[in-house]
């Protein structure tokens, strides 16, 4: 298992430029996924508007990273503070809805992402609107310049290797078990003593952090961040990153994202019938495999075991 | 001591529970019987938190449970079984029972989580273990609960019940849909339930058990607690017997009922009582 970031390193390493963003770009949309993952795989709850934390995330950054504000703080404390006001996010907006059940958390939700990005539209005087914030400072850790696509790569498996060891963690602990209950059957949960709404509350701020990073690495690496890249759009690409990949499985999330943001790649040479072609695609793969194409009990405990084993 | 105190419950115009009062003792078994929709389920529900009595109150230990919320129930020592089994279907045998265990503090369950505490998983499986040993299922531990046979997760259920620690415990119908031989060996597990501390509830239609393990029963009728007594006063009870169907010598006419209910019960459970014998 610990080969696998290394490999995906020394491939890295040696691509060109284009095919190296399309990784660092999969290997975001990883991250993300393993994040919406606690709440949507782990605890059964559709959160449609994931993007709104991701967009917290880049925006922190942009406004402290930038002339916007003439404030140029370092890169590691905005991941902290983008993480942080991220997670107060999901908490706030986590109390008043986690009552709810199915659909209206659906909707709610989904309403929230495009609160903010409408937020983002319309506060001209803090994120210069529809037009976005540019000339984003580079990013740079402990002296190590953070810049080109390899730079990146490098950041990006750091932080998906300490995201896969932080979700599967939690998945096996009992908060995991307790967010497995809640999905199965919530009233018995409770007749269990589960604080269902407790419980629900910290897998909503924990996967909003993970998504509050991922926005802060994405404002960084495009050094550019406008409301044009957090629409619903992207929620659902997300969303789909965990369905299609394996609800509740870290590794079905990263085949996910692979395929996401290949696929599309790939079909750009039928540009007309992209949109098309991906759409049937993933329909065909949900309905042949509802639980994605890795199910759930082939996750890493299940690896784990199997090398064990041998 | 779990206590019903003149407790009411109307859905509607419907009264399904009419100013009944129970005492229900630890370290003894207490059944409740009464024909269909004379309020037994009802008083269950009533207790564990899925609603509220219309007027009444139902005391734990003397702490009023009425108005908390239910895990919070749960947490003050109440645990139940479901009449229609209620398991997490997904989860493993194992996982069901540690569900009951998980801690109730938020700040260890994030410690735990997020690598800041020592996690407590090998003592709670182990805990969880001694009890499924105990109901004679530990081989049963790492099969996904949905997949079980009906007998099965009827005693799965028993074991997240048992594995949470109650002060009180409420079986409802927890032999109905079980063949002869696995009623046997539940009436052995409830017997090894009884403890000095334990307030224990038994609802049943099966006679045969009712009268072999209950130390104290309580008759309900149309929500109402039309009698309370020994099993024998109870077997001996002329309006006990004319309750039932109207006409004196009619006990025997619930086990008749509960016998006609077992197959449906095992009708509805079709897909499980195939995987029982198989
Ligand atoms: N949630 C509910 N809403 C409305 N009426 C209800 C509800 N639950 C129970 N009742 C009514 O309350 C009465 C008592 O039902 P209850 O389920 O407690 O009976 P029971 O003694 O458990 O019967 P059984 O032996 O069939 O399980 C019935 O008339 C039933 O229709
Ligand atoms: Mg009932």
């Amino acid at each position: 298992m610990a080969l696998m970031p290394i490999a995906v390193v020394v491939v890295g390493v040696f691509l060109p430029a284009y095919p190296l963003r399309i990784l660092d770009l999969v290997l975001l949309y990883a991250i993300l996924g393993m994040g919406l993952n606690i709440v949507v795989g782990y605890a059964g709850l559709l959160d449609l508007g994931y993007v709104a934390f991701y967009a917290i995330g880049a925006y922190t950054y942009a406004l402290l990273a930038s002339p916007q504000f003439d404030l140029h703080l370092p890169f590691l404390l905005i991941l902290a503070i983008g993480a942080g006001l991220a997670a107060l996010a999901g908490v706030l907006l986590g109390i008043p809805v986690l009552r709810l059940r199915g659909d209206y958390l659906a909707i709610v939700t989904l309403g929230f992402g495009e609160i903010i990005r409408v937020l983002m539209n319309n506060l001209d005087w803090m994120t210069n609107g529809p037009q976005g914030i540019a000339r984003i400072d580079e990013a740079s850790l402990f002296g190590w310049r953070v810049s080109t696509p390899v730079d990146f790569l490098y950041l990006l498996v750091g932080l998906a290797v300490l995201t896969f060891l932080f979700v599967w963690r939690l998945q096996e602990s009992a908060l995991g078990t307790a967010l497995a209950a809640v999905r199965e059957d919530q009233d018995a949960a409770r007749g269990c003593g589960i604080d269902t709404t407790g419980v629900k509350l910290i897998a909503f701020a924990t996967s909003a952090t993970i998504g509050g990073v991922g926005g802060v690495v994405f404002a960084s690496m495009q050094r550019f961040v406008s409301p044009e890249s957090f629409t619903f759009w992207e929620s659902l690409s997300i969303v789909l990153v965990v369905v299609v990949g394996g609800l509740g499985n870290p590794f079905g999330v990263m085949l996910g994202a692979g395929l996401l943001v290949l696929v599309p790649e790939l079909l750009r040479a039928y540009a007309d019938y992209r949109q098309l072609l991906f759409g049937v695609a993933l329909v065909l793969v949900i309905l042949a495999r509802p639980m994605g194409l890795i199910r759930r009990e082939y996750g890493p405990s299940w690896f784990a075991r199997k090398l064990m084993a041998r | 001591m779990l206590i019903f105190d003149h407790v009411t419950k109307r859905f509607g115009a419907n009264v399904a529970i009419d100013d009944a009062s129970l005492t229900i003792r630890p370290g003894v078994i207490t059944a409740v019987i009464g024909p269909n929709g004379a309020g037994k389920s009802t008083l269950v529900n009533m207790a564990a938190g899925s609603f509220r009595a219309t007027s009444g109150r139902i005391l734990l230990d003397g702490v009023e449970l009425q108005g908390l919320p239910k895990y919070k129930i749960a947490r003050a020592g109440l645990s139940r079984t479901y009449q229609n089994i209620r398991l997490f279907d997904g989860l493993s045998v194992l996982q069901n029972l540690e569900v009951a265990l998980v801690p109730r503090s938020l700040p260890t369950l994030i410690a735990q989580a997020f690598w800041l505490g020592p996690g407590a998983g090998a003592e709670v499986r182990d805990t969880c273990m001694a009890v499924l040993q105990r109901l004679g299922i530990a081989h049963l531990a790492e099969r996904q609960a949905g997949s079980l046979a009906y007998g099965q997760q009827k005693i799965v259920e028993l074991a997240r019940a048992v594995a949470a620690r109650p002060r009180a415990i409420l079986l409802d119908e927890p032999a109905a849909g079980l063949n002869h031989g696995e009623t046997d060996e539940l009436k052995a597990h409830i017997q090894t339930l009884r403890g000095p501390e334990l307030a224990i509830v038994l609802i049943e239609h099966d006679m045969r058990l009712i009268m072999s393990v209950s130390d104290d029963i309580y008759v309900m009728n149309r929500g109402a607690v039309l009698a309370h007594g020994n099993p024998e006063a109870i077997r001996d009870n002329p309006q006990v017997q004319e309750a039932y169907l109207g006409q004196p010598g009619a006990m025997g006419n619930i086990e008749a009922a509960a016998r006609g209910r077992r197959n449906r019960v095992r009708l509805r459970a079709g897909e499980g009582l195939a995987w029982g014998q198989s």
